[in-house]
């Protein structure tokens, strides 16, 4: 079906951004056994029948990062917001190998300490977005690089969004002046069963292995609504919600059916006698597809649900329940607040814009105390995303707004929990919350020091560290990402790299 | 923020502007911080408002006998925001065809482009209207957007009071897509786009020349009538157009373009205009912009910056503000804009008036409305707080000396289901 392209700025009604043409999606989980790294040391890859049966390998194209050097710095002096409800004024924040130490009103400099005086400053956690399309639509944006929505039919669970992802995407650097240190990177939201999302830290690397979380979990990406009705329609469908849940449910059958024989491969080699006179069991025919979706019901994959309306949350939640999984967070959840004790109840974050709405008409019902209301909910669990290459460049000034509103319509919102929705919220939702998402000692340092408080306008994010390296510094060009594509280029001396 | 008195009335005044309905009475705004737009700051400043205008302003004046007032005290009070750009009343829901009219499909073989004029579809009762103006927004120019053709139609300049008849002005300027934008629509180049801007000016300007002549030609050999006689004013030099276009390459481009036909020119974008900063202040040429682009994000855009702002200020250019996080849906987002390019150097009070005196002076109506001055519009906006910082908000809105109900769709959402208990009957009977 055709859409009104307009390449006009008017920044008409459309859709400058990824939710509307090219859709994007989202979720996260809160919690997950065990991480990808964990599974692949408990479970070596495909192995010769002696050394025990076969086993896809859960994690081929591993993690390579490695946080790059930094020493000892104490950041003394300022307001110090931790992540986890805490605001500590004349704070101090420890940073030895590259994790937090310490965290506190009064901390002394360890011998041989960098101190910087941050009287007057802000330090915040680095931010957590759980919802980019940096690197799989990045800039500049041409047919070549469009790479984040595999658009040629409705189930593409077996495709891995950090096989699209470029590294060398000038967004990620602007992320990173922006205070971004984590995010995720998800396939678009075109088909009912998008990919698999990718976690990655913001720090440049030339292979996108070099930009991976270390031990993050996999996502996938889901999506209700109009999306896959609107791409599919004309194309064999869904062409209806209702066609949308039987291409969920059928799906999940054939995930059941597929995750049991591998279980009843696993199980009947257990009890193979290798000296007996039958051969060893034959492992089941590998498929990437229903590997993904078998991941997810084993609980090993994060589900993400771009979702808008919230009738058709509450249908997900009992689909969940139905093929026994967890949904960990509806993105885009434009509608969470009608159905915001739901979410609650089932401990499902709801991922949202402050503001952003009406470029379709699952959109058109947004209220910019939409965080706030999910957030005020016992146990609600409210994360501000971008799902935008400048919008996730000041997720500080978003968080702003829905927390203003919240504020107006009577609620207690102080700024140390409401940077919880940049920060814990998606950190966990993520999976991710043992290593970042919060200053906390033995947490990766990934920090943030403000020029004054994240929630205003005028606030820029000075100094940001990941693992405790610096690596962007606002008054220093020397720490400033430039990636290939911006070198020699005309203009990128203009002011340069990330704060460009 | 009291209202003692409630006194307003409707009466509709034959005024320059067409459609403007002016409040019957007097009003008075008292002790606020009062931003003109004009780059003057006025402490404890007081605002009389008389027959729908301004009547006095200053700092130690007394409400009139019989007048409402306004206690300020505490707050910020600016001219009201002047959306610049828009598709205002012509786009609902940006994918839903029906609700969106801002503009003919590309590749239908649609066959007008600047004939099409916003004021024949502009819906009043749109909701975006009323949402927007509880962010402090009273005028916005709506604009069609351009179809198959570079031209996307006329322009005009609405009020936000969301009466039926809200134009302020019709035909303010003439939509063009150039750079890629352009190319797009004329064979996949910019060679294309601009051969095809010269031929269609002067096929404007062979048929305002001598109509009778024109209209003789075999009709395959001749452009679509209502077009030319849309772009009449346009090559006449009367009606600024109001072109999408960012690299410098083009921009240069631009510029010779308008001084060899005589035009008037509004850039919309701008990504790399700072690099054409002199040229476009000397041939005074405004840039609406997007503070916050700084992304390569096509190559016409490689040298964006977040500096665009206040490089092209310093240069004397005219700058307003627009966005995708800004557009249609979110023109109450035009302060964060603002906020943002003073986080990246542009003067505060420049600012401000690049959210209301500029786009005022860029469409010609900087004589009644976009500052506060005496006998100016009364479209004022009293903020609890910073205007451009985004935790504050509009406490009240006045267009034309009228204080609009600042109630809204999405105000009647949050009073259904701020409580999500059961209660005796369902949601639906909820809110209002």
């Amino acid at each position: 079906m055709q859409q009104k392209t307009k390449l006009m700025i008017v920044a008409a009604a459309a859709c400058g951004l990824s939710a509307c043409a090219n859709e994007s999606d989202d979720a996260a989980p809160a919690e997950t056994p065990e991480t990808a790294a964990e599974a692949q040391e408990a479970a070596p890859a495909t192995e010769s029948a002696e050394a025990g049966p076969v086993r896809p390998d859960p994690d081929p194209y591993p993690s390579t990062y490695e946080p790059y050097p930094s020493g000892t710095t104490l950041v003394a002096g300022a307001t110090v917001l931790t992540g986890t409800g805490e605001r500590i004024e004349s704070g101090s924040v420890l940073i030895e190998n590259g994790k937090i130490s310490a965290v506190g009103p009064d901390l002394a400099a360890p011998d041989g300490a960098t101190v910087i005086d941050a009287t007057g400053k802000w330090v915040t956690p680095g931010i957590v977005d759980i919802h980019s399309h940096l690197g799989n639509y990045p800039s500049p944006s041409t047919q070549s690089t469009s790479d984040g929505n595999e658009m040629t039919k409705p189930n593409t669970a077996e495709v891995w969004t950090e096989h699209s992802v470029w590294p060398q995407d000038a967004g990620f650097t602007r992320a990173l002046a922006g205070g971004v240190t984590s995010l995720q990177i998800l396939p678009g939201s075109a088909n009912l069963f998008g990919g698999r999302a990718a976690i990655l830290k913001n720090v440049p690397a030339r292979t996108v292995q070099g930009m991976k979380f270390p031990g993050a979990p996999y996502g996938l990406k889901m999506a209700c609504g109009e999306n896959p009705k609107r791409v599919y329609g004309e194309q064999g469908g869904p062409g209806t919600r209702m066609g949308n849940f039987a291409g969920y449910r059928a799906a999940w059958i054939d995930a059941q059916e597929y995750k049991k024989a591998w279980e009843d491969y696993w199980s009947a080699y257990e009890v193979w006698d290798p000296d007996g006179d039958e051969g060893a069991p034959e492992a089941p025919v590998r498929d990437l597809q229903l590997e993904t979706l078998a991941g997810v019901l084993a609980g090993d994959i994060v589900l993400n649900m771009h979702c808008y309306r919230g009738d058709e949350m509450a249908f997900v939640l009992d689909m969940a329940e139905e093929f026994g999984y967890r949904v960990t967070t509806f993105h885009h959840a434009i509608e969470a607040y009608k159905v915001a004790d739901l979410l609650a109840e089932h401990g499902v974050c709801a991922a949202v814009w402050a503001d952003w709405w009406g470029f379709k008409l699952e959109a058109y019902d947004t209220v910019t105390e939409n965080a706030a209301l999910v957030h005020a909910q016992d146990g609600g669990c409210a994360i501000i995303h971008s799902d935008s290459d400048t919008g996730i460049q000041r997720l500080n000034q978003e968080a702003a707004k829905a927390m203003a509103a919240g504020r107006r319509m009577g609620l207690d919102l102080p700024e140390e929990t409401v940077i919880s929705w940049l920060t814990a919220n998606p950190a966990k939702a993520m999976g991710v919350f043992d290593q970042v998402g919060a200053l906390e000692a033995g947490k990766m340092a990934d920090v943030v020091i403000w020029s004054g408080n994240p929630f205003s306008v005028y606030a820029l994010a000075e100094n940001v560290f990941v693992d405790g390296a610096l690596l962007y510094d606002r008054s220093d060009p020397r720490r400033s990402p430039r990636v290939d594509f911006e070198l020699g280029q005309p203009g990128n001396n203009a002011t340069g790299g990330a704060g460009q | 923020m009291t209202i003692r008195k409630q006194t307003i009335a409707f009466l509709v005044a034959a005024a320059l502007l067409q459609g403007a309905a002016y409040a019957q009475g007097v009003t008075a705004i008292m002790n606020g911080r009062v931003l003109t737009g004009a780059g003057e700051t006025i402490e404890n400043g007081d605002i009389i408002i008389r027959d729908g205008r301004i009547a006095r302003i200053g700092d130690e004046l007394s409400p009139p006998a019989g007048a409402t007032v306004i206690d300020a005290a505490g707050k910020t009070v600016t001219p009201g925001v002047f959306a610049p750009i828009s598709s205002l009343g012509l786009s609902e829901i940006g994918l839903d065809a029906e609700a969106n009219d801002a503009g003919p499909q590309q590749q239908v073989g649609f066959p007008l482009g600047a004939a099409l004029d916003a004021t024949d579809a502009i819906r009043s009762d749109s909701t975006l209207i009323p949402i927007n103006r509880a962010g402090g927004v009273t005028r916005a120019v709506t604009a069609p957007t351009p179809g198959d053709s570079l031209f996307g139609g006329r322009a005009a300049v609405i009020d936000l009071t969301g009466r039926a008849n809200s134009v302020t002005r019709a035909r303010v300027g003439q939509v063009l897509a150039l750079g890629y934008g352009g190319a797009v629509r004329a064979g996949d180049t910019r060679l294309g786009a601009w051969a095809l801007l010269r031929e269609t000016l002067d096929e404007a300007r062979s048929y305002a020349a001598n109509p009778n002549d024109y209209v003789r030609r075999p009709r395959d050999g001749r452009h679509a009538l209502a077009d030319l006689k849309a772009l009449g004013p346009v090559v006449a030099g009367d009606q600024p157009l109001l072109v999408s276009i960012n690299g410098a390459t083009d921009i240069r481009n631009l510029i010779r373009v308008k001084n060899e036909y005589g035009l008037r020119v509004i850039i919309v974008g701008g990504s790399e205009a700072w690099k054409v900063a002199r040229s476009l202040a000397a041939a005074n040429i405004p840039v609406i912009l997007n503070p916050a682009a700084n992304l390569p994000a096509q190559f016409e855009d490689l040298a964006s910056t977040l500096e665009n702002a206040a490089r092209l200020n310093a240069a004397g250019v005219r700058i307003a503000f627009t966005g995708t996080a800004s557009g249609t849906h979110n023109l109450r987002a035009l302060t964060q804009q603002a906020g943002i390019a003073v986080a990246h150097g542009l003067p505060y009070d420049d600012a401000i008036a690049a959210l209301t005196r500029n786009p005022a002076m860029i469409y010609g109506l900087g004589n009644d409305l976009g500052s506060l001055a005496t006998g100016k519009i009364a479209d004022v906006v009293v903020w609890d707080g910073d205007p451009l910082e985004v935790t504050s908000a509009a406490e009240a809105v006045f267009i034309n000396g009228v204080q609009q109900d600042i109630d809204n769709r999405q105000a009647a959402l949050l009073r259904r289901y701020r409580d999500l208990s059961r209660g005796n009957l369902p949601h639906a009977y909820r809110g209002d």
